[in-house]
C-alpha cells in the first residue's frame, strides 16, 4: 500500500495546520505580509520593550518553580510507591486525579481556598498562626501559578519518574545496600542517576507547558505582570499588532527550545560516572609493588 | 566466622527455610547446594540483611546482626544478576562500596589498581558495564565485593549466566582470590561438580531443609540419603534387606542384583535399608569374583573419557534400571547380557525402607 | 522488626491520606459548598457555614446565563472532534503501529509537536490565518483545531493498539482464505476496540476542556463551556456560579478518564507520552 497515503491524514492535518501557523508567525514577525515589506522593526520594537522583559522574567520564573516543583514532589512519591502497599491502585488513582481536572477549573478551586476569606486563611486565623488574612491570590511574584503547575503536573511527572524507577532492578538497589550506601546515598548515588532520561522528559515537557501558559497566569496570576501568553494574546487581539505577538509567539519557541537543551544539558553530567580514577601508569606503578 | 542458628522464613503460608542452622569457620568456604526453589537465595538474602527472618539468629564475628541493615552488615554480596550500577564506569562500580565508607582517596585507589589487576579488567577500567562481555561484568561484580574486605561474602550462582570454558576460569580465579584474602565465604550453586570443586564444606538444602552437611568427599562418598546419593552425582539405589556377617564391618545384603557382600564402618540405620553406589565404581568381572552381577545392556552412550550404560537387572518383573561408568571402551551390544563387579566397600547404606 | 515496618506503613498511608485531604478533598469540597449556597442566602465572610444550601444556584445558573448554549456548543462539537481525529489518525497509526519504513522515527517525532507546542501561538496564528483567508465560521475553526491537538493521542494509542494484533493471527486468517474485510472484522477489529473507544473518548475529554483554541477562535459569539467558566473566573467573577459551571466540567471529564482507564488498564498514559 501507498505509504504517503496512510500518513497524509493523520500526519498530513499536524504538519499542515502546525506549518501554516508557523508560517504565518515568522512572515508576520517581519511584516512580509504588508505592502511596506520586510523589516526588523518589529523585533527591535519588541525586543525593547521592557514589559517583555518582565514577561519573560516572569515566565521563566513560575515555569522554573512549577516544574522542579512538581519533579521535587513526584521523586519520594515514586520512590514510596515501589515498595508493596496494601491499595495501590487506588493511591495511584487518587494521585492522577489533577490530570484529569481542566486547568480553568484547577485555577477555581485554587483561587477558592486562597482566597482572602477562604479556608486556607480562615483556618490559620482558627489556629493563630496569623492575626489577619494574607493577600496571596494574584501575587507578584507569582506563587499561586507556581502552586497551580505544581499541583496539575506532579502526577504526569509521577507517571514518568515512576516508571523509570520501577524499571530498576531490586538487585541493583540490593547492591547498593549491601554495599553500605545509606537510603541518601541509594538515592542521590544510584536511583538519581538512572532516572536522568525520565527526568528531562519530565522536566522539559512541564517547562514547556507552563511557559507557554495562559490560563493560569491570567486568572491566578499577577495583575501587573503578564505572562508571556498573555502578553502575546492582548498584543494580538486588544491591540491588535499582530506582528509584535507574533515576535513574542517566536520568543516563546526560541526559549522553550533553548531551556530543552540547557536541561538536558545540565542534567547530562549526573546520567554516568566514566571519568577515570586511576591512571594508567598509577597502575603500573602498583602492579612493581 | 559466620554462625547460623534455626533460621525459619515464610512467605505468607509457604516455608522457605525450615529450622536451618550452621556454621562458616573464618577463611571456610561453605557452599549451599540444592535444586531450583529450595530456598538458598532465601536464605543467602537473610545472611545478607535484604530479608528478615521470621526467627533464629545470625551471628558474624561473634556479634549477633539479624536486627541490622544490609547497609550495616560486613557482608558483600555477588549477585546472580551481577547488580552492576548501570551508570558508573568499572572503576567507580569497583569504587561505590569504598566510598560509602569514606575511605581516603589514596587508599581507594590502591585498592581500585589491586582489584583491577587481581580481575585482569584493567584495560576495561574506564567501560560502562553495558560495554563488558558477560564474564567481564561477572569479574566486576567479583571485585567490586572483593575489594570490601567483608568478613562474610556471600555469591549467589555467580557462574550460572557464563559458558561452560568461562565458568571453569571465573571458578578458578573465585577460588584463587578467596584462599589469598582468607574470605570466609558462602556460595550457591545448583551445579554440584562446582560446589564439589571448590567447597571446603558443602551443605546439601531441599525444601528448606538441610539433608546433609560436610566436606566434599563425605558428601559424594558417603551420602546419608536418596536424596543427597541422587543429587550429588549419579547414584544407584536399591531396596535391600541386611544381615550381619560375623567379619566386623562385614554385612550380606540381598536386592535386586542379588546377594552381595557390604564392608562399612557406619552400620546400616535397621535390617531394611536402600543402598546405594556410584556407577564408576562397577567394573567389568573377569571370572568367578565375589559381588559379581548381570545385567542386559539397554543402551549405551560413548562421552569420551568414559562410556555411559544403561541396563537392567535380569528379575522378573522388568528388573531395575541401573547405570554403570566404565572409563575403557567396552565391546559389548545392546541386548546382550553383561556381568559387573562392585567392590565391597564402594556401597553405602541410606536410610530405612519404610513401608 | 514486622511491627516496626507495619508501624512506618500506617505512618505513610496516613501522613498521604492528610496530604491527599489537603491536596484533593478540600478544594472539591470547597466547589461543591460554594454551588450549594442558597442564591437568597449568601455566604459571606463571618459566617463558617453557608446559611442555607440549596440547588437553587444550579437551576439559577442554568436558567439565567448561557451555560445550556455554551454546553450545547462544547457537547456537539467533541464528537465531531472525536470522529474526526479517529477517522483522520486510524491510517496513520496503522502505519506507525505495523509498517517499518525509513524516516519513521521522525514522523512519530512530528507527530507528537502539538504536545509540546504552546497552543496559544497555535491559536493566534491559526486564527489570523483564517482572518486573512476571511473565513469566520468558528465551529469548523475549533473541530480543526481541536483534531490536531487531539491527534498526536489518538494517533499514539491507535497505533499501539496497531501494534498489539498478534500477527499469527493475521497470517491464520489470510491462510484461511480471508478476505481482506474479513481479515480485518477478526484480526484486527476485536484487538483495537478498545484502543480506538479510548482514543474517541480521549479526544471528546480533550475537545471538552480545550480553552486556548475554543477562546481565541470563538469568544465572544461561540461560547463553550471552558470559555464560559473563564468569563465567570476573569472579568464578571460570581463564585458560586463559577462553583457551578466548574463542576459541570469536571464532572463528565473525571467519568470519561475513568471509563478510559478500564479500557486500557491505565498505561494509555505513557502510551500518549511515549516516553515512559
Ligand atoms: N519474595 C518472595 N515472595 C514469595 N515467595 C518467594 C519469594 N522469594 C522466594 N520465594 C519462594 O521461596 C522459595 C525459595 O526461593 P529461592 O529464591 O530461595 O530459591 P533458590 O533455591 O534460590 O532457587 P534457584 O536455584 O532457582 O535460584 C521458592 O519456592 C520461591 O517461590
Ligand atoms: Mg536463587
Amino acid at each position: 500500500m501507498k505509504l504517503w497515503l496512510l500518513l497524509l491524514p493523520g500526519l498530513g492535518s499536524i504538519v499542515f495546520l502546525m506549518g501554516s501557523a508557523l508560517y504565518t508567525i515568522m512572515i508576520q514577525s517581519v511584516g512580509l505580509h504588508t505592502e511596506l515589506g520586510a523589516s526588523l522593526d518589529y523585533w527591535s520594537d519588541t525586543l525593547s520593550d521592557p514589559i517583555l522583559f518582565r514577561s519573560i522574567e516572569y515566565s521563566l520564573r513560575t515555569s522554573v518553580l512549577g516544574s522542579l516543583g512538581a519533579v521535587i514532589l513526584a521523586y519520594p512519591i515514586a520512590m514510596w510507591l515501589r515498595k508493596p502497599i496494601p491499595g495501590k491502585t487506588a493511591i495511584i488513582g487518587l494521585l492522577r486525579a489533577p490530570m484529569f481536572v481542566p486547568g480553568l477549573v484547577a485555577a477555581f478551586l485554587l483561587i477558592n481556598v486562597i482566597s482572602f476569606h477562604g479556608i486556607l486563611n480562615e483556618s490559620l486565623l482558627a489556629l493563630g498562626v496569623i492575626d489577619k488574612p494574607l493577600r496571596i491570590t494574584n501575587d507578584k511574584f507569582g506563587w499561586s501559578v507556581v502552586m497551580l503547575q505544581v499541583w496539575k503536573n506532579t502526577p504526569f511527572a509521577l507517571i514518568l519518574l515512576s516508571s523509570s524507577i520501577n524499571s530498576i532492578r531490586s538487585d541493583v538497589l540490593d547492591a547498593s545496600a549491601d554495599l553500605g550506601a545509606s537510603a541518601w546515598a541509594n538515592f542521590s548515588q544510584v536511583v538519581f542517576p538512572l532516572t536522568i532520561p525520565a527526568l528531562q522528559a519530565a522536566l522539559i515537557l512541564i517547562f514547556i507547558g507552563a511557559l507557554g501558559d495562559f490560563a493560569f497566569a491570567s486568572i491566578a496570576g499577577s495583575r501587573n505582570v503578564y505572562s508571556l501568553s498573555v502578553l502575546m494574546h492582548y498584543t494580538a487581539t486588544a491591540y491588535y499588532e499582530w506582528e509584535k505577538a507574533a515576535v513574542i509567539g517566536l520568543v516563546i519557541m526560541v526559549l522553550s527550545g533553548l531551556s530543552a537543551i540547557l536541561i538536558t544539558l545540565m542534567t547530562r553530567p549526573f546520567a554516568n560516572r566514566t571519568r577515570p580514577v586511576i591512571s594508567a601508569s598509577f597502575l603500573e606503578r602498583s602492579h612493581e609493588k | 566466622m559466620l554462625q547460623i542458628k534455626n533460621l525459619k522464613k515464610h512467605f505468607e503460608d509457604y516455608l522457605a527455610t525450615d529450622d536451618i542452622s550452621f556454621e562458616a569457620k573464618e577463611g571456610e568456604f561453605v557452599t549451599l547446594l540444592g535444586p531450583s526453589g529450595c530456598g538458598k537465595t532465601t536464605l543467602l538474602k537473610m545472611i545478607g540483611g535484604f530479608h528478615k527472618p521470621d526467627s533464629g539468629e545470625i551471628w558474624i564475628n561473634n556479634e549477633r546482626v539479624d536486627h541490622l541493615r544490609p547497609e550495616n552488615r560486613s557482608t558483600a554480596m555477588c549477585f546472580q544478576s551481577y547488580a552492576l550500577f548501570p551508570h558508573l564506569s568499572v572503576s567507580h562500580n569497583i569504587c561505590f562500596g569504598l566510598a560509602q565508607k569514606k575511605l581516603a582517596a589514596n587508599l581507594q585507589k590502591d585498592y581500585l589498581a589491586e582489584a583491577l589487576l587481581q580481575v585482569g579488567l584493567v584495560p576495561h577500567k574506564d567501560k560502562l558495564p553495558s560495554q563488558l562481555s558477560g564474564g567481564q561484568q561477572q569479574r566486576v561484580a567479583l571485585a567490586r565485593a572483593m575489594v570490601m574486605r567483608p568478613d562474610v561474602i556471600l555469591f549467589d550462582e555467580p557462574l550460572s549466566n557464563l559458558d561452560a570454558k568461562l565458568r571453569e576460569s571465573v571458578r578458578f580465579e573465585i577460588k584463587s582470590l578467596q584462599k589469598k584474602h582468607k574470605l570466609t565465604t558462602v556460595y550457591v550453586t545448583h551445579d554440584q561438580a562446582e560446589a564439589l570443586a571448590m567447597s571446603d564444606k558443602i551443605i546439601v538444602l531441599n525444601a528448606g531443609r538441610i539433608e546433609q552437611e560436610g566436606s566434599p568427599e563425605s558428601i559424594y562418598y558417603r551420602p546419608k540419603n536418596r536424596f543427597v546419593a541422587d543429587f550429588i552425582g549419579a547414584a544407584n539405589i536399591h531396596k535391600a534387606k541386611v544381615t550381619k556377617l560375623e567379619q566386623a564391618h562385614h554385612y550380606q545384603v540381598s536386592c535386586e542384583l542379588g546377594d552381595l557382600i557390604v564392608e562399612s564402618e557406619e552400620p546400616p540405620v535397621s535390617d531394611y535399608v536402600y543402598i546405594c553406589w556410584r556407577p564408576e565404581s562397577a567394573y567389568r568381572a573377569q571370572g568367578e569374583v565375589e559381588n559379581t552381577f548381570n545385567i542386559k545392556v539397554e543402551n549405551l552412550a560413548f562421552l569420551g573419557n568414559v562410556t555411559d550404560l544403561f541396563g537392567r537387572t535380569l528379575a522378573m518383573n522388568d528388573g531395575e534400571s541401573v547405570r554403570i561408568q566404565l572409563d575403557k571402551l567396552l565391546h559389548t551390544q545392546v541386548g546382550k547380557s553383561e556381568s559387573f563387579v562392585i567392590p565391597k566397600n564402594a556401597i553405602r547404606f541410606l536410610e530405612e525402607v519404610d513401608e | 522488626m514486622k511491627n516496626n515496618n507495619k508501624l512506618i506503613l500506617i505512618i505513610s498511608l496516613s501522613f498521604f491520606a492528610l496530604v491527599n485531604f489537603i491536596w484533593l478533598v478540600v478544594p472539591f469540597f470547597m466547589a461543591v459548598l460554594w454551588s450549594l449556597v442558597d442564591p437568597s442566602h449568601p455566604w459571606s465572610f463571618p459566617d463558617i457555614f453557608p446559611r442555607v444550601l440549596s440547588f437553587n444556584r444550579w437551576i439559577e445558573v442554568w436558567q439565567t446565563t448561557s451555560l445550556p448554549e455554551a454546553m450545547f456548543n462544547s457537547y456537539s462539537l467533541a464528537p465531531a472532534v472525536a470522529l474526526l481525529t479517529v477517522t483522520l489518525a486510524a491510517p496513520t497509526a496503522y502505519a506507525f503501529g505495523r509498517l517499518e519504513f525509513r524516516g519513521k522515527q521522525v514522523a512519530e517525532l512530528i507527530t507528537l509537536l502539538p504536545m509540546v507546542m504552546p497552543t496559544m501561538i497555535l491559536a493566534i496564528f491559526f486564527s489570523s490565518l483564517l482572518l486573512d483567508l476571511g473565513f469566520s465560521e468558528p465551529y469548523f475553526s475549533i473541530v480543526v483545531a481541536h483534531t490536531v491537538l487531539a491527534l498526536p493521542y489518538a494517533i499514539r494509542i491507535m497505533s499501539a493498539g496497531f501494534k498489539a494484533v498478534p500477527q499469527d493471527v493475521i497470517d491464520a486468517c489470510a491462510d484461511m482464505g480471508a478476505s481482506r474485510i474479513t481479515t480485518f472484522r477478526h484480526a484486527f477489529l476485536p484487538m483495537l476496540k478498545p484502543s480506538i473507544l479510548a482514543s474517541l473518548i480521549f479526544c471528546l475529554v480533550i475537545s471538552i476542556e480545550e480553552f486556548n483554541m475554543s477562546y481565541v477562535l470563538g469568544a465572544p459569539d461561540f461560547i463553550t463551556v471552558p470559555t464560559i467558566l473563564y468569563s465567570f473566573l476573569g472579568y464578571s467573577f460570581v463564585r458560586p456560579d463559577a462553583a457551578v459551571v466548574s463542576l459541570f466540567l469536571v464532572i463528565p471529564n473525571v467519568i470519561l478518564m475513568l471509563v478510559i482507564e478500564r479500557l486500557l488498564k491505565g498505561n494509555y498514559l505513557s502510551q500518549s507520552t511515549g516516553k515512559a
